[in-house]
Formats: C-alpha cells, structure tokens, sequence
C-alpha cells in the first residue's frame, strides 16, 4: 500500500497538463482578446471553473514571482499575473476531448459549494468571504487530477461506489489508501498554495486537523454536505455526506443564521442551473 | 533544433513541436536560454517571443531565433526583444560558439534590478533625458511604500522582499493595462520605483495602484498581524510601538515641454512626495502647478 501510494504521488504531482470543459475556457479565451475588459470581468468568470482557478493561483504563487504561499483569490492572482500571462494559461490549457458526465457534475458540485461557502463565510461574519469561495471551489480538485492521472484507480473506486453503495471518500480509501483530500494536500504544497487553501482542500474532510484556520475547513465541509442536500452536480456518490457538528460551534452559527444560509441558498442554487454547459 | 542538441549535447534540452503547448512550461521552468524556430505552425514565433519577454520576471532569460535567410531580412530587431540569432542552414561549429557567448552573454550583469528585474537608475535617467530632450509630454511618478522599514525590521529582508516583487507586478501591470506610447516602469532601488504614463491616465494609474496595493498587501502579514491590522514592536528604547498597515505613496509631476534636465524633475518630485507621506494611508499627490 505504501508503494503505491509513493507511486500515486509521483504520477499526481507529474501532472503536466490539467484540462477542463471547453464553455468556460470559450468564454474566457474571448474575454482576454478585449482590452477593454477589467480584471474583475476575468476574474469572476475563471471563478467558475476550478481547473482555471488551479492554473491561476499556482502560477502566481510559484517562486518566481517572488512571494509564494500569499495569494488566495483569483480576483489579486490577475492582477499581479496580468493579462500577459493568463492569456499565455489559457493558450495552454486544453480541452477534455470526452464530454464525461462525472465530469460535468463534478464541476457543478465544485462551483456550488464554492457558492455555498462564500453565503456561509459572509453569514458567519468571516473577513475576505472570497478565500473560502476558492477553498469551496478547488476541495474535490483531487479528484480531477485521479482522473487524468490514475484513471485505472478512477473506475475501480467507481465501481465500489456502486458495489457497496458507499461515499466515494471512503471508496476512494479502500482502493487506493488515500482520498482525493490527501491528493489535494500534496498539490497544495508542491504548488506553494497559501495555508489557509491547504487547511480548507486538506481538511474539510477531517475538521480537527485544522490547526491554523480551522474556519476554512468548516466552511467548506458545511458548504460539501449542503451542495449534496441541495442536489446539486454530482460529487462521485449518491450520498449526503455526515455532518460534522463541530462546524457550528467553529463558526459560531446560531440555528437562525443557519436558516438563513438555506434561505440564501435556495435562490442562489437556482441560478447555477442555468450556467449548465450543454 | 535537434541538431543543436548535438552539437551542444552539456545542457539540458526541452523540445516543443507546437508553441501553445510551451507557453505554460517555460512560465512555470524559465529555461537558461529559449530558442525559437521560425518554423513553428501554430503559433508566430514573434508573437510566442513578445508573449515571454514582456513579463519582467522572464526578461533575463536569453531568447534566439532560428531563422531562415528570408525571414531574417523581413525582422526588425529593433522592436523584438531578442538577444541572438541562428541562420539555417545551421553551421555546428559556428552553433556551439554562438550559444556559449549567448548564455555567457547573458549571466553579466545588466543594469536591472536584481531582485525585481525592472530597469535600474541608469535606463531610467537616460529614459526621462530623452523624454524631455524630445519635448514629449508626459506624467512621472514616484512611488515608495510608508511603513516598509517597520515590516523589515519585524519579518526580515526576504519577506520584505516579497513585499517589493508584489509592489512590482502590481504597478507593471496597471501601467501595461492603461497603455500609452511612452509608458515606462523602473526600479530605483529599495522601496523606490518611478513610472511613467500619459499625462490624462496617471491619475487612474495611481488610484488602480493604490486599490490593488491595499488589497493584496495584508496577505504579507502573519495572522495576528493581519486580524490587528497593525504591527507592535518594542523598539531599543524598550517602547513599545506601533506601525500600521503598510501603503503606498505616489508623487507625480508633468512635462508639458518646460523642463530642462533630468534633475529638475527629481527635485520636484522629491519635494512633492513629503507631502504624500505625511498621509498613513495610501495616497497620490499630483503636481497641481502643471498648467503654468
């Protein structure tokens, strides 16, 4: 098990090239040919897709640029990046060549609980509510990179899935010793991704293990099992995640501010059908 | 290019066949030197070239075309940022010395910053002479950070460091965004750099500036720091102090055909930008006797 775990985190980290689905790549790809376009414009629209967003936030936090593990949004990641350089990332990123439909609900689930996390940080009064929108974006990344990179383990972890009718995490363990949190945590760091993403993309499934802000991991644990209650996209299993009670007392959430995020995610949820890719 | 790699078998070679496809490795692995072959299909390699060296974090690397003979006489060197080139057919032993006096070429030091890469004092003073000399019109500003010694002091030169690679891509950036023919950003040193925009778009230039600078910065900080907003340090006096947040300060003057010399504009500047740090926050003070 150990040997192939060793093995997993070469071909994981040996990852060259990251594709994603072709309509926000299309409208971002337009976007960066109008100069007259802001940043902000750039910004919310790579803000829906977590391949991009990835791209984005390694690149800027890479030594080169001289300050590594700093920057957390996409919106502060353009603007010392420019344009230069994102349209040299999108020039580069490719498409997937199959339209697979775990795709499509995975990228659903990732932008809804990036959605969900950035109702919940501003509910619980948390500064800077966009950080925890891009910890919410990026926490299933993991499962992504197994795709392209493992996707032998990919179908066997699918097929427990069905098999045992049991969370893919838990699959995702039984079949390769590791889940896709822990591939995020090894990225995170070969990416010089700042702390407070690695505590939300490592630990959302293991709330304790936050030493350092343990707000993110909560937020975007709470943020997973509501995009899940809500139905929305598809995340690897047919299952409602098990709520970690903690969260309500690291966010300090009353039971009507918790009302509250449902209210606000009851409208909010029904726009992001419409972002759909056909 | 896979004769070249014969011929100079010492360094280590990455081939592309398609440029797309080499654009976010050489942004994620800057090479010792990027060569480029006309041939290449998808992608012009002047285009691929200006893509990469525009960047101030890529412009020491070394880039050389290969070109054909009737290439070469179509390019005007003066206006690509390329520092050799190859005629095809290639000659081995005219190779093999072109790319050693290439990289060797390249490792003496230039007038760049070293940290930042940007232009140092000497490009900027010969920029603005000519500027003037010109009689052009244009809007210089100096930009320094207020509370830069104090983060030093409490988290090292190397986060300070950071702090300036930022400031950097920051003003690089707004300033490219905004355009403008005789647009110019350099580095003097330390905390001190000096830009140079259309006298009608400093304005925006500073406050886009300013807004991002205040936003990105608190990352730099610790938590504690950060939560805060505020750094406390006992000074040698055994006092305790406090230093805000840092910001930024930006001083500007305008050219509109009355200056003389290089060190008129400094002065001025100089003169201007104590009024600017005399505000903790982040400010812009414009030199309001421009008109006369």
């Amino acid at each position: 098990m150990e040997d192939l775990r060793l093995e997993a985190k070469k071909k994981v980290l040996a990852i060259k090239d990251l594709p994603t689905l072709p309509q926000v790549l299309e409208e971002v790809s337009k976007l960066v040919e109008d100069p007259n376009v802001s940043t902000e414009k750039i910004a919310q629209v790579i803000s829906k897709d977590q391949v991009l967003s990835a791209k984005v936030l390694k690149m800027v936090n890479s030594p080169i640029y001289g300050f590594p593990r700093r920057i957390s949004t996409i919106q502060h990641a353009l603007v010392l990046l420019g344009f230069n350089v994102i349209k040299g990332i999108i020039i580069s990123t490719s498409v997937f060549d199959i339209m697979n439909t775990s795709m499509v609900g995975l990228w659903e689930h990732s932008l809804g609980c990036a959605l969900a996390s950035s109702v919940i940080a501003k509910k619980a009064n948390l500064k800077d509510p966009e950080e925890y929108s891009v910890a919410g974006l990026l926490h299933d990344l993991g499962k992504v990179i197994a795709l392209v990179q493992l996707p032998e383990l990919k179908t066997e972890v699918e097929e427990l899935v069905k098999k045992e009718d049991i969370p893919y995490y838990l699959a995702e363990k039984k079949v390769m010793g590791f889940g896709h949190d822990r591939i995020n945590a090894w990225l995170v760091d070969y990416w010089n991704l700042p702390l407070r993403l690695k505590e939300g993309l490592a630990w959302h499934h293991q709330l304790g293990m936050a030493k350092h802000y343990p707000e993110v991991a909560a937020v975007v644990h709470l943020a997973d099992f509501l995009t899940r209650v809500f139905e929305i996209g598809f995340a690897g299993d047919d299952q409602v995640s098990k709520l970690d009670g903690r969260v309500f007392k690291i966010l300090k959430l009353s039971l009507s501010k918790f009302e509250e995020i449902l209210d606000e995610l009851c409208d909010e949820f029904i726009e992001i059908s419409d972002l759909r890719p056909d | 290019m896979t004769q070249l790699e014969h011929v100079y078998p010492q360094a280590c070679w990455n081939l592309f066949e398609r440029g797309s496809r080499a654009i976010e490795f050489l942004f994620n692995n800057p090479p010792g030197l990027l060569l480029v072959d006309d041939s290449l299909q998808d992608i012009e390699p002047v285009e691929l070239v200006g893509l990469f060296k525009s960047e101030n974090v890529y412009r020491q690397v070394p880039v050389a075309l290969i070109l054909t003979e009737e290439k070469a006489k179509e390019i005007d060197f003066s206006l690509l940022e390329v520092d050799d080139f190859f005629l095809k057919p290639l000659n081995p032993i005219m190779a093999q010395k072109r790319l050693d006096l290439i990289l060797s070429r390249a490792a003496r030091a230039l007038d760049a910053n070293p940290l930042t890469h940007l232009p140092g004092n000497t490009s900027i003073i010969q920029k603005i002479q000519s500027l003037i000399e010109q009689k052009k019109h244009f809007a210089l500003a100096y930009v320094d950070l207020d509370y830069f010694k104090s983060f030093n002091d409490k988290y090292g030169f190397s986060r300070g460091d950071e702090v300036l690679m930022m400031t950097a891509r920051v003003i690089v950036n707004t300033i490219r965004s905004i355009g403008g023919k005789n647009s110019f950003v350099g580095h003097v040193g330390g905390d001190d750099f000096v830009f140079i925009t259309d006298p009608d778009k400093v304005e925006q230039a500073c406050q886009m500036i300013i807004a991002s600078f205040d936003s990105i910065v608190p990352n730099f900080y610790d938590l504690e720091d950060r939560k805060r907003g505020k750094i406390i340090s006992i000074d040698r006096q055994g006092q305790v102090r406090e230093f805000p947040i840092m910001a930024i300060s930006i001083a500007v003057i305008f050219n509109y055909g009355q200056l003389k010399h290089y060190g008129e504009a400094s002065q001025m500047a100089m003169n201007l930008k104590k009024i600017a740090k005399k505000n903790p926050k982040s400010s812009y003070v414009l030199d309001r006797r421009k008109s006369t």
